[in-house]
């Protein structure tokens, strides 16, 4: 089976360097000279939007091997259905994998949008189903379902949103969701249904992950723990008959070499303040763990390196997830041949600037891969490293 | 009086076709598009889609300068948020209002979904909200509440859309609606909140209007002077004030008589006796036969005539307070060029004013 290898579009803006944690893509900071959509021309606002910088991601990761990319959605982010809307004609084989929170749109609404988005893409729409992260968050969105329920309103919602997929009429009677003689209208019906990626490190969602997932998504952990994870994924979805794929978030900081890297990331380091780091937020099991394999204070960046080119410290440089990969361009491509080894089907990969780093990574890492050759041996016995 | 008119077009979103019923643009009915021969070198297969379709009655409304379009909600055509994204990130002028009924998503989502789209777009969305769908289609939609609930309903998610879009830590306690610490940060705020279209003329819908719509929507089936005098009345009691539109096909060409040269063949087209032609009712010159050779459009009268007459039956609105008009006509692509270049100019002065 081959490998598909995504790339992430921001939807907040982006930075020009892991180096200097500032926004100078997107409106996410004042609009200046030396700002991209909008930026200034004749001193004032050229006209462009961020949507016109998403569109050159999209572009690029496109014409550099990337399958599609996944488009985030918090609070403060852009709407990725809005976004994959707006961009639907502007890729020829790009998938748009359209992050949500199943809460927010109606399961018939959600269906009719994907289906005149697989009309409008050519059936290039991807799912990334996140159930939410709790706290404070939630409530901004206006949703009070507690956490565990929200996995059972989104097995509500997936079976509302198939059950009518095909066409109708079709029935439901559930705790969070009611419908009578649904169905999509014929030419909307029985377009190819989304590829599922689930994603959740709680128990509710490791069970429910085993009911719906195409893909078990999950962030970048050191490898045995990741390991142990799909491996408590598997057993789920064994014992339901389904065999769910595995797909990983990582954030790649690859160069030339090993040292290059790490001095990019030293000099992202030295504007970091070590000690104010945020606490861990709302119900989110995953931040909680991502937080457990790193033991604070950290002084110097490498003491988060928990196995070789595994690093913990990415939210410190911009927003988003801790764990990703730092190295050579050879190394990085090794270890993700590592986590084909033991089981990884599909990545998700991210650089800052996203623009330029889909270019580098799609020129430089992605030739290198082998995974295949290695697929077949034990898993875990053949990574060279500590892990 | 007579106001300044904008003037937009209803994008039809169950494909098109060059006669009504045919259905070949767009990928809507399965084969009803003819190939040429197979002497013909055909390269198009797997290149275009039904979005294809629309984008070009998007460039068409834009490029023949239509204030804006219309995309409706319709649970048996394509889905209009998806749609309106499309037509607004491919053109540069073109407003586009899109339809939906509360029940789609929570407000909080709805608006979150409308502020990247202002951002994407240089603020062109427009919002209808549809409040009174037929019980079974908004059951089909998941939506089982009834009557007047309906409305307390749609003011709620209007409340709370807004609340969330113009307040940073916003709480909202209601019946439908719940949102705490809510509110919308930079860059997702201090945008345009979208033009709000609502319809209908019950005492609820009317009661809805004065304290939400930005333009009250009628059709001219309606007793659009009645109706105007009592939201105007309602919406002063709520110190706002109210546009008012109308949703009107049109069939216009350039005399009286080759117009209804095309009703005709058109009405005959659609299984209706040449004999049966229904007359225009002679006090409002508005037409009944849209509703068989409208397609799938509104089915509601319109105007029939040569330009001239269809302006001056447009006057006729404007002299009673109508400044927006969403008109109807098909099919979209040669339609709205020819509105464009024929019917709009007859405004021109108004138009100028208007902008």
């Amino acid at each position: 089976m081959p490998i598909d290898i995504y790339w992430r579009i921001g939807t907040h803006g982006d930075q020009q360097s892991l180096r200097r944690r500032v926004t100078s893509r997107g409106e996410w900071a004042p609009v200046v000279p030396g700002s991209l959509t909008p930026g200034v021309r004749d001193g004032r606002r050229d006209g462009y939007s961020y949507v016109d910088h998403m569109a050159d991601v999209a572009r690029a990761s496109e014409i550099s091997g990337f399958v599609g990319g996944l488009l985030p959605s918090f609070p403060f982010t852009d709407d990725p259905w809005a976004t994959a809307a707006a961009l639907a004609r502007e890729t020829t084989t790009y998938r748009f994998m359209i992050a949500y929170q199943p809460g927010f749109l109606h399961p018939v609404q959600a269906a009719r949008m994907s289906a005149s988005l697989q009309r409008a893409t050519g059936g290039r729409v991807v799912y990334n189903i996140i159930s939410g992260g709790g706290g404070p968050a939630q409530l901004w969105w206006g949703d009070k379902v507690d956490h565990d329920d929200r996995y059972a309103r989104t097995s509500e919602f997936l079976d509302v949103l198939k059950g009518v997929w095909n066409g109708g009429p079709f029935d439901y009677q559930g705790r969070f969701y009611q419908v009578e003689g649904a169905g999509l209208p014929e030419p909307l019906a029985r377009q190819p249904f989304p590829e599922i990626y689930f994603s959740g490190s709680s128990k509710a969602a490791i069970e429910a992950a085993g009911r719906h997932a195409d893909y078990y998504l999950s962030w970048l952990e050191p490898f045995p723990e990741l390991a142990a994870k799909f491996a408590q994924v598997r057993e789920h979805s064994t014992a339901i008959g389904r065999s769910p794929k595995f797909a990983v978030r990582i954030d790649v900081l690859a160069r030339e070499t090993e040292e290059a890297a790490w001095d990019e990331i030293r000099r992202g380091w030295e504007h970091v303040d070590p000690t104010a780091l945020r606490g861990p937020d709302g119900d989110s099991v995953g931040w909680l763990r991502s937080q457990s394999f790193v033991s604070w204070p950290v002084r110097e960046p490498r003491e988060l390196e928990v196995s070789p080119n595994v690093w913990g410290g990415f939210h410190l440089l911009r927003g988003g997830p801790a764990f990703g990969l730092v190295g050579s361009y050879q190394q990085v491509a090794q270890r993700l041949d590592e986590l084909i080894g033991i089981g990884v089907d599909a990545f998700i990969l991210a650089g800052v600037p996203h623009l330029e780093e889909a270019y580098r990574v799609g020129e430089e890492v992605l030739p290198l891969l082998r995974g295949h050759d290695i697929r077949h041996n034990s898993p875990l016995s053949t990574s060279k490293g500590s892990i | 009086m007579g106001g300044h008119p904008d003037f937009l077009i209803t994008v039809p979103t169950r494909g098109d076709g060059r006669d009504p019923g045919r259905g070949d643009r767009g990928d809507w009915r399965p084969g009803a598009r003819r190939p040429p021969p197979s002497l013909v070198t055909d390269p198009r297969p797997g290149a275009f889609g039904p979005f294809d379709h629309l984008a070009q009655i998007g460039r068409a409304a834009e490029i023949a300068a239509l204030g804006g379009a219309l995309v409706p909600f319709d649970p048996a055509g394509e889905e209009s948020l998806v749609v309106a994204a499309g037509l607004l990130r491919q053109s540069r002028h073109l407003r586009v209002v899109a339809g939906f009924h509360p029940g789609v998503a929570t407000p909080v989502y709805a608006a979150k979904f409308s502020a990247s789209l202002q951002r994407f777009t240089g603020d062109r969305l427009g919002w209808q909200l549809d409040v009174d769908l037929e019980p079974a289609v908004a059951r089909s939609q998941g939506d089982h509440l009834r009557g007047a609930d309906r409305h307390a309903r749609a003011d709620e998610f209007l409340t709370v859309a807004r609340g969330v879009w113009h307040e940073e830590g916003y709480t909202y306690e209601g019946r439908f609606y719940q949102v705490l610490a809510g509110g919308f940060q930079p860059p997702n705020s201090g945008l345009p909140f979208p033009r709000v279209h609502l319809t209908g003329t019950s005492p609820e819908a009317l009661a809805l209007s004065a304290r939400h719509a930005d333009v009250h929507l009628f059709t001219p089936d309606q007793d659009v002077q009645a109706g105007i005098e009592a939201l105007a009345a309602l919406a002063e009691g709520e110190g706002r004030r109210v546009g008012y539109g109308l949703r009107i096909p049109v069939l216009a060409r350039d005399d009286d008589d080759e117009a209804w040269d095309e009703a005709r063949r058109l009405w005959v087209l659609t299984g209706g006796e040449e004999a049966g032609l229904p007359d225009p009712d002679p006090r409002t010159r508005l037409w009944p036969g849209f509703a068989r050779i409208g397609g799938d459009g509104s089915g509601w009268s319109g105007l029939v005539g040569s330009y001239e007459t269809v302006a001056a039956g447009i006057r006729g609105y404007l002299g009673q307070g109508v400044t927006t008009f969403i008109l109807e006509a098909r099919p979209a692509i040669e339609e709205t060029y020819r509105l464009g270049e024929r019917l709009l100019p007859l405004f021109a002065k108004e138009i100028e004013h208007a902008h």
